[in-house]
């Protein structure tokens, strides 16, 4: 009997109805045709299909959707604004940090929750946080590095932002 | 080194925005309107006859639009080694009889996966089970079961390589080892799993069909086959593929069976494979016996080199009979072998087919080859980097029959590897040890087992009125980046930026043949047909530009930063985009096309061009557990001018990461033809913890045979991996294995083995 | 891929009370409690199991926690997650072996929903929380309506994937004790890929005296090398009341092994299990001493 779920996916609501059987890959791939978020097994061991659930790093394909009933959810295709690549997107690229591409969404998504809760990751960090991702074309090293380079361009962006907030501060424009 | 604009230069993987942002569609993502979708019903025997199929409970479940058996299929046999036409020996679906557990018998339609699952269940199948053989010692003995009845028995096929006088030289050696060795089958894993998206006009009579693939051109000829239909009325289309390896050559039954079913629906059908089916049902990496006979001098030096394989081919050919071959060669480099001799055979047995992974037959051979070489140089007192010194190529070395190789810089490599070992590692710790390998590999095949009447590697370009450039070819990236060199080369040679091109690659309709990616081949042979289309265009554009200049004759002009220009007087030149123009105003309104091609023609037997180097890996044993850490990674490479060290970089790591798993922890343990780890719980890959520091250094040379220089970047360094591990903890410990896969059980047992024959030794001088 | 293809009757609780009574009116159907469901989606996918009713217990949020008080110790409901036990200072600082242990459980990605309850659940003889649990001492709740009792760590698995919990009852919380003076706790699992399934693991706990000289108790406790994961009680003999040496750590070590009885797998035999069962013991309880001799 199918059961509604209602959840929030790269910002934007659904409400779906959906058999409890359902694993939350599947409600992001097939019925939001999200095909970004890849499968690459059928025991949990691999890792591709990571999205990020309330700010954590989730296998979609181990989850019962209804249980993220009410939940956020953040898949690779939320972290570009328009034709603008997140910071960890662009350093994925200029790092080579993906070869066929098919782990890469999971990857990225872990790279996400871990930045948004670890500013300044060590490359043992970064190792510690991946570890359940699989990738049989970079060999691993590359996808470190583009974590690293990640962590530093966020942190510049940050220190601009914040320098902004500042100049606009001391100048008082825009106080109210 | 020449300097160039863009070859060289580290660039970002031009399909990369659609990677990071999950926009780019694999054959697994892909829908289409009324879409079905396809499974496949399995053998649960490795070897039975087929009494009867009654699909009428599968036919009668809502939701299925098509259940198919072998009678139903249009019976089309078809295999890569077109040459020898029996050996074109696979079929949509078993008829009479299967041969592996696995092999597919029927096939489902349906309106959802999960209904055709349940399809599946619906069908009865009745077999009479027949005597198996999983080995190929027990398959070549006479009482064996036959695999294939219309063969005269179950060798598959034979692979005989000889120079020089090796009986004469082994008799005359100071020093001859002979040594036996098992090597263990492996899988590719490609992330993404088989998939194959077909849509058949009934209107027409013509069948698309998207497929994850590594060579387009190979499924459709393998297609016209099966389907019993003309080449031309099938146009294969490659998406973004999740991983190759070599597993993806061989048009595979997901393909063909989402086609036929899409021709009896007349609806698109997706076949998309289970993990589990993915490892059980698709090509690995062969398990063989290998016998090694090496006689040298007191010194080291190499006179007499015998091999003998015999591999456990499976239950088809696929590309396994080239394997066989290429493992007779590759064993042989990149060391000067005066006298040589190989025996390959590989046999039929009930077991899922071996092929072409990643290295192409040098894996298994280098893994022996070298762990040999090491216990020969302990026996002579050499060093064991120093044999492999003496013992290496120069530029212009020929092995008679077979192969030479012209730019050549292993022995520049040994040096710099010397030089850089003391550098990096000046002291190792306690049960550490550092394990060399040489290694060489092809950029491409020369024989013609595909028998293809076409050159090997074709390209298109078509410049447009703005200046942008359409490339048109069936190349395939895979994943290596292919896509990006293709790139790269097209905007050297036109002297113009990346962002001019639009790429339209991997699709049969642009008829513009490339056998595909395997063996290295792109860079080197697809690179050269992209360069002479490219040199075509540039041509006419000298051609305007001198015209218009008016410059003396002896001047010679250059395309570099989008203009064509004097190359000892850079001022004067002329605007790429106005000279095209110009050349499309001249050509009564027609844009500008070059369409160029590659074959390599009197290069040998094996390949026009061959990278080359030498790997050292620093490994440490616990000697209580049994395992072994892989710490640190050097590789000195001659891969001629790289074309995109991004790329290069990201190819060796990766090679690397494979060459591991299979000298550690990577097998496939079958129990009467049934794998035992079929998903990744099971069968273990290596992950990033487990990953060493790699650093790769470069010893340029100039490649006369490929594009800018080129040659084959790295899928050479993965044969060297397993062997320099195994030759590590030799070093550190004594231990000495006759197998891969060092699994800490297995050292422990070698390592104890060694204590004992320690101890023995000791107490015997006592 | 691989999909949930058996349809199942899906209840959810809110409360620790709804659950119970959601199990007391189901006791004897076919069902299945879920709360992370991370081993539950891969044995339902492979159709290993296809229970008509699944209790998801995932939002039951006052079973979600993790509280320490000096009398009474360590209390981790059952809702908690791997991840939260692995981040929780409160942990990190009493109990550090169990923050160490969860370091290695799987991947972030499993920690972060599936619950610590939840894997001893499972009861794989290899279940990476049971060996430091069981040295510590910790109690584990098992509640149906209306009655609770407690069962000691090893006694909570009882065989290959099958615990002491019976239909209408649910595992709700683990208590651990707080540790007994000069005593050090260290775990360790082998496996050849980092993270994986341990081959073996082995857990141990040493008390010494107030001299810090001689041990007055030892508890080991081996993972994956039986049909539920089991204390060295002979070897913890060999150490008590001894100045624990080398050679004493060497004996705990062959008499350690010699009470495993491992399965042969695919990726070692029965008799490597022994061995390394052996050799982790000797480790890890060396730095048990060493953290002994510390605290």
């Amino acid at each position: 009997m199918k059961q509604q779920l209602n959840i929030v996916v790269n910002g934007e609501p659904h409400e779906l109805f959906i058999e409890p059987k359902t694993l939350l890959v599947q409600v992001l791939r097939e019925h939001l045709g999200l095909t970004g978020t890849h499968q690459a097994c059928d025991s949990s061991s691999c890792a591709a299909c990571t999205v990020v659930v309330d700010g954590m790093a989730v296998k979609s394909c181990s989850i019962l959707a209804l249980q993220v009933n009410g939940r956020e959810v953040t898949t690779v295709e939320g972290l570009a604004q328009g034709k603008n690549l997140h910071p960890i997107q662009q350093a994925f690229i200029d790092n080579w940090a993906f070869q066929c591409g098919f782990c890469t969404s999971g990857q990225i998504m872990a790279t996400k929750a871990l930045l948004d809760e670890n500013a300044d990751p060590t490359r043992e960090e970064i190792q510690a946080q991946l570890d359940g991702h699989l990738c049989r074309c970079t060999g691993y090293n590359m996808i470190n590095e583009a974590v690293r380079d990640a962590a530093k361009r966020l942190k510049a962006r940050k220190d601009l932002e914040s320098q902004k907030w500042l100049q606009t501060a001391k100048s008082g424009k825009g106080a109210k | 080194m020449k300097e160039f604009s863009i070859i060289g230069k580290p660039t970002p993987n031009v399909d990369g925005p659609a990677k990071v942002t999950g926009e780019a569609q694999y054959t697994i993502d892909m829908t289409l309107p009324h879409m079905l979708y396809g499974k496949l019903l399995r053998s649960p025997y490795p070897h039975a006859k087929i009494l009867s199929i009654d699909t009428s409970e599968a036919e009668k479940l809502q939701g299925v639009k098509a259940v198919i058996t072998g009678k139903d299929t249009p019976g089309g046999k078809w295999g890569l080694w077109r040459r020898f036409r029996e050996l074109s020996d696979q079929q949509a679906l078993a008829t009479d009889k299967v041969r592996f557990i696995g092999d597919p018998v029927a096939a489902v339609a349906a309106t959802s996966e999960e209904i055709a699952e349940k399809a599946l269940d619906l069908i009865e199948v009745d077999y009479e089970p027949l005597p198996a053989v999983f080995d190929p010692i027990e398959a070549i003995k006479d009482d064996a079961p036959m695999v294939h009845e219309d063969f005269p028995s179950n060798i598959n096929a034979t692979r005989h390589i000889e120079w020089g006088d090796v009986d004469d030289a082994f008799a005359k050696a100071d020093y001859v080892r002979e040594d036996r060795f098992v090597l263990e089958a492996a899988h590719p894993c490609a992330m993404e799993v088989h998939s194959s998206l077909a849509s058949y006009d009934k209107g027409t009579g013509r069948l698309t069909i998207w497929t994850s693939t590594g060579s387009p051109y190979f499924v459709q000829q393998n297609l016209a086959e099966a389907l019993k239909m003309r080449e031309g009325d099938i146009r294969v289309i490659k998406p973004h593929v999740g991983g190759h390896y070599g597993g993806k050559n061989s048009t595979m039954p997901d393909a063909v069976n989402a086609a036929i079913l899409s021709m009896k629906t007349g609806r698109p059908v997706k076949v998309v494979f289970n993990r589990d089916e993915e490892f059980t049902t698709t090509e690995h990496r062969t398990a063989q016996h290998m016998a090694l006979k090496l006689g040298m001098k007191k010194n080291g030096e190499i006179v007499a080199f015998e091999v003998k394989a015999m591999t456990n081919g499976g239950a088809y050919t696929g590309l396994g009979a080239t394997t066989l071959y290429l493992t007779g060669t590759f064993i042989t480099m990149p060391y000067k072998i005066p006298n040589y001799r190989y025996d390959g055979v590989r046999t039929y047995t009930n077991i899922v087919w071996g092929t072409s992974i990643r290295g192409f037959g040098a894996v298994p051979g280098k893994y022996c080859s070298e762990t040999q070489l090491d216990r020969a140089a302990k026996d002579l007192g050499v060093d064991p980097l120093e044999i492999r010194r003496i013992n290496a190529v120069a530029p212009g070395y020929t092995a008679p029959g077979q192969y030479t190789f012209e730019s050549c810089g292993i022995q520049p490599c040994i040096e710099k590897m010397a030089v850089r070992v003391k550098e990096k590692w000046p002291a190792i710790e306690k049960d550490e040890g550092i394990g060399y390998c040489g290694f060489a590999y092809m950029s491409g095949g020369i024989f013609n087992w595909i028998d293809t009447p076409y050159a090997y590697s074709s390209a298109h370009i078509k410049v447009n009125w703005d200046g942008t450039v359409d490339l048109y070819s069936q190349a395939a990236d895979v994943g290596q980046g292919h896509n990006t060199v293709a790139a790269m080369i097209c905007a050297e040679e036109l002297g113009i930026g990346i962002e001019d091109i639009r790429l339209h690659m991997g699709d049969t309709a642009h008829a513009y043949t490339d056998l595909g990616a395997w063996g290295s081949r792109e860079t080197l042979m697809n690179g050269n047909a992209i360069k002479d289309a490219a040199s075509q265009v540039k041509q006419k554009l000298i051609d305007i530009a001198r015209l218009k200049l008016g410059e003396n004759i002896a001047y010679d002009l250059v395309a570099r930063n989008k203009r064509i220009f004097l190359e000892l007087r850079p001022e004067r030149g002329l605007s790429y985009y106005d000279l095209v123009k110009d050349a499309i105003r001249q050509n009564d309104g027609v844009p500008l096309t070059g369409t160029g091609h590659y074959t390599p023609h009197n290069k040998g037997m094996i390949s026009p061009a061959y990278g080359m180097g030498i790997m050292a890996i620093k490994a440490k044993v616990d000697r209580e557990t049994g395992h072994v850490t892989a710490r640190d990674v050097l590789v000195v490479h001659d891969s001629g001018q790289i074309i995109n060290p991004l790329g290069a970089r990201g190819q060796v790591e990766g090679s690397i990461h494979m060459g591991l798993g299979y000298g550690l922890c990577e097998e496939m343990p079958m129990d009467q033809g049934m794998l035992l780890n079929p998903e990744f719980v099971d069968y273990k890959i290596l992950r990033t913890r487990d990953m060493p520091e790699i650093e790769i250094l470069d010893v340029p040379t100039y490649e006369p045979n490929g594009p800018f220089g080129a040659k084959e970047a790295a899928e050479a360094t993965i044969a060297p991996t397993a062997p320099a591990l195994a030759n590590a903890v030799y070093q550190a410990c004594g231990a000495e294995f006759f197998s891969n896969v060092l699994k800490p059980e297995k050292v422990l047992k070698a390592i104890r083995a060694q204590e004992a024959k320690n101890n023995a030794a000791s107490q015997a001088k006592e | 891929m691989k999909t949930i293809t058996t349809d199942f009757n899906y209840l959810a609780a809110k409360t620790a009370e709804e659950a119970l009574d959601l199990l007391c009116e189901h006791k004897d159907d076919d069902y299945r409690i879920i709360a992370g469901g991370q081993s539950l989606a891969t044995a339902m996918k492979h159709r290993l199991i296809a229970p008509e009713y699944i209790l998801d217990i995932k939002g039951v949020s006052d079973l979600d926690y993790i509280r320490f008080d000096e009398q009474e110790g360590l209390k981790i409901g059952a809702l908690a997650t791997h991840r939260a036990v692995e981040k929780s200072p409160i942990v990190r600082e009493k109990y550090g072996v169990l923050c160490e242990m969860e370091e290695n459980v799987a991947s972030v990605e499993t920690r972060n929903w599936g619950t610590l309850m939840g894997d001893l659940c499972n009861a794989d003889p290899a279940v990476d929380p049971a060996p430091p649990l069981i040295v510590l001492d910790a109690k584990i709740t098992v509640a149906s309506k209306g009655e609770e009792r407690k069962v000691p760590a090893e006694e909570f698995a009882v065989d290959f994937f099958e615990t002491t919990v019976q239909p209408g009852e649910m595992a709700t919380e683990i208590r651990v004790p707080p540790l007994p003076p000069n005593s050090g706790v260290h775990f360790m699992k082998y496996s050849q890929i980092h993270g994986d399934y341990a081959l073996a693991s082995a857990a141990v706990l040493i008390t010494l005296d107030g001299s810090k000289e001689q041990c007055v108790n030892a508890r080991i406790a081996l993972g994956g090398v039986g049909t539920t994961p089991i204390r060295a009680k002979k070897a913890e003999e060999t150490l008590k009341g001894k100045k624990i040496t080398d050679e004493v750590l060497a004996e705990a070590a062959a008499v350690a092994s010699e009470e495993t009885s491992p399965i042969s797998g695919i990726e070692a035999s029965a008799e490597y299990k022994k061995d390394l069962a052996g050799t982790l013991v000797k480790r890890v309880g060396k730095e048990a001493l060493e953290r002994a001799r510390r605290a």
